[in-house]
């Protein structure tokens, strides 16, 4: 295998199957070796992350007066928004988190319409516990889940009136692609839907309470055809025929999960042989979604140099990067409240589709929404709150010149490789004086903690730090 | 196949080199915005007012000599003897005097009834049906979106629209066009240190050289690099064209007219604006109503008076045409918690010049109701939209809602 693991590739698989690394960590990646790292990566099941779910713990259960609720507060989306986000952050195992995002950006359910705030945690939590499990079962799972059948109104679904919706989307959103069913399928599978419902969905507790109830007296009992295949399919079934229907090219939903996969982790429009190829992994090993990933790692064309830095950061990679990296101290709270300003109101998608992502994330609003956040974390001088601790960041750097403080943080954000006119623009800003002209730097207090806090905002406004 | 916005971000015919050194428009080029404006279309301005949570048509326009409503709205129903007359049956609530002048004035359109086949009670829904104009929901831009593809696209204008708002609603989604949505002139701006102002136009004058890097070939790197130098150069000039901006009215104090005044200034700022859209909520008044939505009307009539106050001292007004929207109006039956539940169609209001005063549409019909008790809707909303697309923003009205609709003829089709 001719893939060179050095700082830069280390860096490329930490933004992809993470939010991002700190230099420490790619330390140690690197000394790793690529092996161990991606295999330390997807068997995440033997990482310690007690540290984090003892944190949270804290965090979503201790009352410290005069607050009169936890700061996380489970009871509110404010509150499972700042759990998810500090998993995010602080998990120490990257790709379990990155996995549960992409389960959340691709079984779209929202908050607006679900109610129950309890529901829509206890989702995230299935999309974790599935995260590189077998495909079979997280559809089964999310099918069952539900926020998920509020959602898409398969909780309404009875014998003799199927609802459709979600169905479709079933098919065509989660499983196989537009195209590449009937209406007449989309009707059949509705009806094997039929009676997979929730109990217990009441305002009396605020709609959290609901549970999934396959209530068999709404079940359809006739003889159904789905994408060919007749029978008297109940839900599993239909899930089984849609998950195993192949064409002449091969298994469809293999493609599909394919073709998701890749343009999440690695590039947008794989060519034919990367479908393919993972098509037949994720056949394979049984449509596991655990081989397909750690295939993808493990593949030259991922480390590629027109692989890397393609991808758009949705507002939550970007927060959750910038966090992460500038190894703040945070409560989550402004990092939260802004990421509507910058287009993704997390747990509340539009609609069933989710956001479009890539560059529609982009916009002259939420270009300045971003820098806005970012400055916020980067000025904030108080003990509380969103901060970093600049004397850690600079702690053992040489800090001489102007070039010297640009090229001691350049690394932590994997900007070494930006153009000279980007690196002397910003030494051209650490040693501007006020008025504009040069000479300002000097290591002394005063100077290094305006210019340096200027600096990182710069470079976390820059437009390489928007992708990954 | 339309263009969609990743394409138009790249802005990549072959090969260019994106030259940042010369911003894309200076003060003295704001003026040129307006040159390349459509003609006819020159200097028209379309402010969208989104009343958020389904206002009450009722007890905003009031049926007062129907003794139906009397009967539906023993508790909350607005006294027959404080209306605000329009046409001896139907009155303004009594604390919309803003909005009567404006009627008395010559320069307000009521448009009753304002629906659409089998109403959706769903806040989430109908307001998706009302942003894309598609009751099918198979829509994915919004109906000024849509417009904003053909009409505004081609002028690479960053400021030809914007919303006053956190995030950019819907009815602004476009293809080809990137509205911005800021909810203060100040939120349209690179942030700085404020513990370190002195340093500011230093960390602002390198934001602008970071995303100036000169590439051969467009990438999303230098996409990116190109809607921010957008956005540095469109913030630096309205900055410069709003920093002379005095209001020539007195706003009240509340976040529609805060809003409003925004719009004022911009429009004022001849950036070649043409949609400004702001929000207003609270309108869910599902208990104890009667106080709380006086006060939203009243806040919603005063502001929008203040707004063409304004105008009209900025020699602005006669170029603004101002419409409000509500995802649903209200239960006709107040309920036990002296408010009101979900209804159907309601009223909406169009200001401007070129409105034609009168009431468009029969008054509620409270003698008719679906069987869920709501008012049966008379007028699609298609038709409302249809008749701004046509006669005020020169559109392809059929193009863009996907048919042709009737005219309802509230805006003058020959004004100039």
């Amino acid at each position: 295998m001719s893939i060179t693991w050095d700082r830069e590739a280390a860096a490329h698989l930490a933004r992809r199957a993470g939010v991002g690394a700190t230099p420490a960590e790619l330390d140690s990646w690197v000394q790793a070796g690529l092996d161990a790292t991606v295999d330390r990566l997807v068997n995440y099941g033997a990482v310690d992350n007690s540290v984090l779910e003892s944190d949270l713990q804290t965090l979503t259960t201790s009352v410290v007066p005069p607050a009169t609720a936890p700061l996380y507060d489970l009871s509110r989306i404010d509150g499972v928004r700042r759990w998810f986000l500090h998993r995010l952050v602080f998990t120490k195992r990257p790709l379990e988190e990155k996995m549960t995002y992409l389960w959340n950006l691709w079984w779209t359910s929202g908050i607006t319409k679900v109610l129950g705030v309890t529901l829509m945690l206890n989702q995230n939590k299935t999309m974790r516990q599935y995260a590189l499990g077998k495909f079979d079962d997280i559809v089964v799972a999310i099918s069952q889940d539900p926020a998920m059948l509020i959602w898409l109104d398969n909780a309404l679904s009875k014998a003799g009136r199927p609802n459709e919706n979600y169905a479709r989307e079933l098919m065509e959103l989660f499983t196989l692609g537009v195209d590449n069913y009937s209406q007449a399928d989309v009707t059949e599978v509705a009806r094997a839907l039929c009676g997979w419902t929730v109990q217990g969905y009441t305002s009396a507790d605020n709609y959290n309470g609901a549970k999934f109830f396959d209530n068999t007296a709404q079940h359809d009992n006739g003889t159904k055809t789905i994408l060919g295949q007749t029978g008297n399919w109940n839900g599993r079934d239909a899930i089984r025929i849609i998950l195993e229907y192949s064409d002449n090219r091969g298994s469809v939903s293999g493609r599909f999960v394919a073709n998701k996969l890749w343009t999440f982790f690695a590039y947008h429009d794989p060519p034919d042989w990367i479908v393919d190829e993972l098509a037949g992994v994720y056949v394979s090993s049984g449509r596991s979604i655990q081989a397909v990933v750690e295939h993808i790692f493990r593949m030259e064309e991922f480390y590629a140099a027109h692989a890397r830095k393609v991808l758009v950061r949705s507002p939550v990679e970007y927060v959750a990067a910038s966090l992460r990296q500038l190894e703040a101290k945070t409560d989550m709270s402004v990092p939260v409240a802004d990421l509507i300003s910058m287009g993704q109101a997390f747990f509340d998608p539009a609609d069933a589709k989710g956001p479009e992502g890539d560059l529609e994330w982009i916009n002259t609003g939420t270009v300045f929404a971003r820098a806005s956040t970012t400055n916020k974390f980067l000025t904030n001088r108080g003990s509380a709150g969103t901060r970093i601790d600049v004397n850690q960041l600079v702690s053992g750097k040489t800090l001489a010149t102007a070039a010297d403080v640009v090229n001691a943080f350049a690394d932590r954000f994997g900007l070494s490789d930006i153009p000279p006119e980007t690196r002397a623009a910003w030494a051209k800003y650490v040693d501007s004086n006020p008025d504009g002209s040069a000479g300002y730097w000097r290591n002394e207090p005063t100077r290094l903690d305006v210019k340096v806090r200027g600096l990182l905002h710069l470079m976390l406004t820059s437009p390489d730090y928007h992708l990954c | 196949m339309p263009i969609n916005r990743r394409e138009f971000l790249f802005r990549g015919i072959g090969v260019a080199t994106v030259s940042a050194l010369v911003p894309r428009f200076a003060v003295a080029g704001a003026r040129n915005f307006e040159e390349s404006l459509a003609p006819g279309a020159a200097s028209r301005v379309l402010v969208v007012v989104e009343l958020a949570g389904g206002n009450d048509g009722l007890n905003t326009v009031v049926p007062y000599t129907d003794p139906l409503y009397a009967t539906l709205r023993k508790t909350i129903g607005v006294p027959a003897a404080s209306v605000l007359d329009l046409n001896g049956t139907l009155g303004f609530n009594p604390v919309m005097t803003g909005l009567k002048s404006l009627w008395d004035s010559g320069r307000l359109a009521v448009i009753e009834g304002v629906s659409y086949p089998n109403p959706n009670l769903s806040h989430f829904t109908s307001r998706d049906i009302w942003h894309t104009a598609d009751p099918a929901l198979a829509q994915r831009r919004g109906w000024l979106g849509r417009w904003a593809d053909t009409a505004l696209a081609d002028l690479d204008n960053p400021l030809c629209g914007c919303a006053i708002s956190q995030s950019l609603p819907k009815t602004l989604l476009a293809d080809k066009v990137v509205f911005p949505s800021f909810t203060s002139l100040s939120a349209y701006a690179y942030a700085t240190d404020g513990s370190a102002s002195s340093d500011s136009a230093n960390q602002v004058a390198g934001f602008v050289k970071e995303n100036s890097v000169e590439h051969e070939i467009e990438t999303r790197n230098s996409a990116i690099a190109g809607v921010a130098r957008d956005a540095a150069s469109s913030s630096a000039t309205l900055k410069q064209v709003t920093s002379n901006y005095v209001p020539k009215a007195a706003y009240p104090n509340n976040s529609l007219a805060n809003a409003l005044k925004l719009c004022a200034e911009i429009i004022t700022g001849n950036l070649g604006t043409q949609i400004l859209y702001v929000t207003y909520g609270g309108f869910d008044n599902h208990a104890s109503q009667k106080t709380a939505h006086d006060n939203l009307l009243k806040a919603v009539s005063d502001s929008i008076k203040a707004f063409f106050d304004d105008l009209d001292g900025q020699g602005k007004a006669s170029g603004v045409l101002l419409m409000t929207w509500s995802e649903f109006g209200r239960r006709p039956q107040e309920n036990n918690s002296l408010g009101t539940d979900h209804g159907t169609s309601s009223v909406h209001f169009v200001a401007g010049s070129a409105a034609i005063r009168g009431i468009y549409g029969p008054a509620p019909n409270l003698a008719s109701l679906d069987r869920n008790g709501n008012l049966t809707w008379q007028t699609d909303f298609r038709s409302y939209y249809g008749t701004v697309l046509r006669d005020w923003l020169k559109a392809d009205a059929d193009a863009v809602l996907g048919k042709g609709y009737p005219n309802l003829g509230f805006v003058n089709a020959s004004y100039v």
